[in-house]
């Protein structure tokens, strides 16, 4: 099992090493001009030093706050309305057609409007990370809170707990495995969305940084916001793996 | 079709009608230059439409898209179900995608217009790099729960592998792999409109946020009108593309999921 883990571990590297390789031999060999696709240790020693640049951990603090509160708002109306959704059929004949509508839309062509309406400060870009994060997060909340088992309800139920204690007692944990995998979903959109947002219209954050090196032809600059936003990704997403296993650790594996 | 059979095919419309009733209300109540009115937004799309530029931009950015999206898909449904029945192809691969998972595919875009310019190519490659990940997420997914029982009496029925990847494989996995073509329809949109927005030289993206520059107001929001529009007719007609190819599943979710 052991010297399983570490062949796929390995075989997993693989690829990684040879991107990196390839990168740097598409230099060494001079097929690409390193005003054009800076070498590999350029990128993460500009890296390792921005970590020490007040402006940098400006720009990472800005996007990280706009992703927190838009994902945050996101999850908090999301698992409010999916579970109400879910309960109650009045609330669902309402919700479900919305849905329908708004989820289809691409949320980044609201931006031009968000823009408009609230402004171009942190509102704006808050806003359309939430409208992203929003629909998997209510989706699988919907889901996972429909499909709980009927037994357990009724048996809440013949024990004497009140209606909307069910709701917090056996309805919401029950359906937590589905409104985590959901959140996992909207957190990945959240780092995409909060990027390309800041690409757009902004005075800081990472995906400013790298429409400013575009300007100014910084190549190695324009890789480091690139990796900092998928390293970002990956802590949230292991951070986010680390809650999913403490909230669920009475379930089976799932 | 009874009464509420009726309601319910209609209930998408009312939600519509609702939603541009609020925008309506909103913004006579909040009544600024820079958010016009419901139906001033509507009166504005006959004349971008009726425009022969704006047309040919908004299908020049159609024609990129489906481009980019059948090429995704022609990649993304083989290396999935590779995955997904070969433990070390998806060991070599997962790593791999959990990195640039989070990374905004258009965020490649001013890195990729230094390389292949700000033409076609650059544009399909990023729709194609943003689709590509749902799809082979689904697929692997799909194929991997494929049940073990029918690989095997295909092959005591003397199958050759590449035949029951096609034959056994493939069709059990089409429902999931579906639903990743779903997301991967409303991705390659997003990803069309950002690529356009940033490389500004034509297309639906271009327009909108041209017209953001120069304070058209009105022509913004018909513009958002129209790519929401594209959004929910793309959407609707792929799920009737879905319903008609597994007819035989039962979908679990009949609301779109949407990802960026």
């Amino acid at each position: 099992m052991n010297q399983e883990r570490i062949n796929s571990v390995l075989l997993g590297i693989t690829p990684i090493v040879l991107f990196i390789a390839l990168w740097q031999s598409l230099i060494s060999f001079g097929f690409a001009p390193t005003s054009l696709l800076p070498p590999p240790g350029a990128v993460f020693g500009k890296l390792a030093k921005d970590f020490f640049n007040g402006d940098f951990l400006h720009d990472i603090a800005a996007t990280l706050i706009r992703l927190f509160a838009g994902f945050g708002i996101a999850v908090v109306v999301g698992v409010f309305i999916g579970l109400a959704a879910a309960v109650s059929p009045a609330v669902n004949a309402v919700v479900k057609p919305l849905v329908r509508v708004l989820a289809p839309i691409p949320k980044i062509a609201l931006y031009p409007a968000l823009l408009l309406i609230l402004g171009f400060d942190h509102a704006s870009k808050i806003t359309l990370v939430t409208a992203d994060a929003l629909f998997p997060i209510l989706l699988s909340t919907y889901y996972g809170a429909s499909m709980v088992e009927q037994k357990l309800i009724w048996s809440a139920m013949a024990a004497g707990t009140p209606r909307w204690q069910i709701l917090f007692k056996v309805v919401l944990p029950a359906a937590m495995p589905s409104i985590l995998t959901g959140c996992r979903i909207g957190l990945v959109i959240s780092c995409i969305v909060v990027f390309l947002a800041e690409m757009i219209t902004s005075t800081d954050g990472l995906g400013h940084m790298l429409v400013q090196a575009a300007r100014t032809f910084q190549t190695v600059d324009m890789f480091v916001p690139l990796i900092m936003i998928s390293m970002l990704g990956l802590i949230l997403n292991s951070l986010l793996h680390w809650l999913r296993s403490y909230l669920l650790r009475g379930f089976p594996e799932v | 079709m009874t009464v509420r059979g009726v309601l319910k095919t209609l209930s998408p419309l009312f939600a519509c009608i609702g939603l541009l009733c609020v925008w309506q209300i909103a913004s006579l109540r909040l009544d600024t230059e820079s958010f016009p009115t419901a139906l001033e937004s509507i009166k504005a799309i006959p004349s971008i439409l009726g425009d022969k530029g704006s047309l040919l931009n908004i299908l020049d950015s159609i024609r990129r898209m489906t481009i980019g999206l059948v090429l995704a898909v022609m990649f993304a449904i083989p290396l999935g179900l590779l995955m997904g029945r070969i433990k070390a192809v998806a060991a070599f691969f997962n790593p791999l995608m959990m990195i640039i998972y989070p990374v905004p595919k258009a965020a490649l875009m001013p890195i990729i217009m230094l390389w292949m310019g700000v033409g076609d190519v650059s544009k399909i490659l990023v729709i194609f790099l943003g689709v590509s990940l749902p799809i082979i997420y689904h697929a692997f997914q799909g194929s991997k729960a494929v049940e073990e029982k029918m690989l095997w009496s295909g092959a005591a029925m003397g199958m050759s592998a590449p035949m029951r990847m096609l034959r056994i494989v493939l069709p059990a996995a089409l429902p999931e792999i579906l639903t990743g073509c779903r997301t991967g329809l409303v991705l390659a949109l997003i990803t069309m409109i950002t690529s356009e927005m940033i490389a500004r030289q034509s297309g639906a993206g271009n327009i909108l946020f041209n017209s953001l520059d120069m304070a058209q107001y009105d022509t913004v929001f018909a513009m958002i009108l129209i790519i929401g529009a594209m959004g929910i007719i793309f959407d609707a007609a792929f799920e009737k593309l879905r319903l008609s190819l597994v007819r035989w599943s039962q979908p679990r979710d009949d609301m779109p999921l949407s990802f960026t």
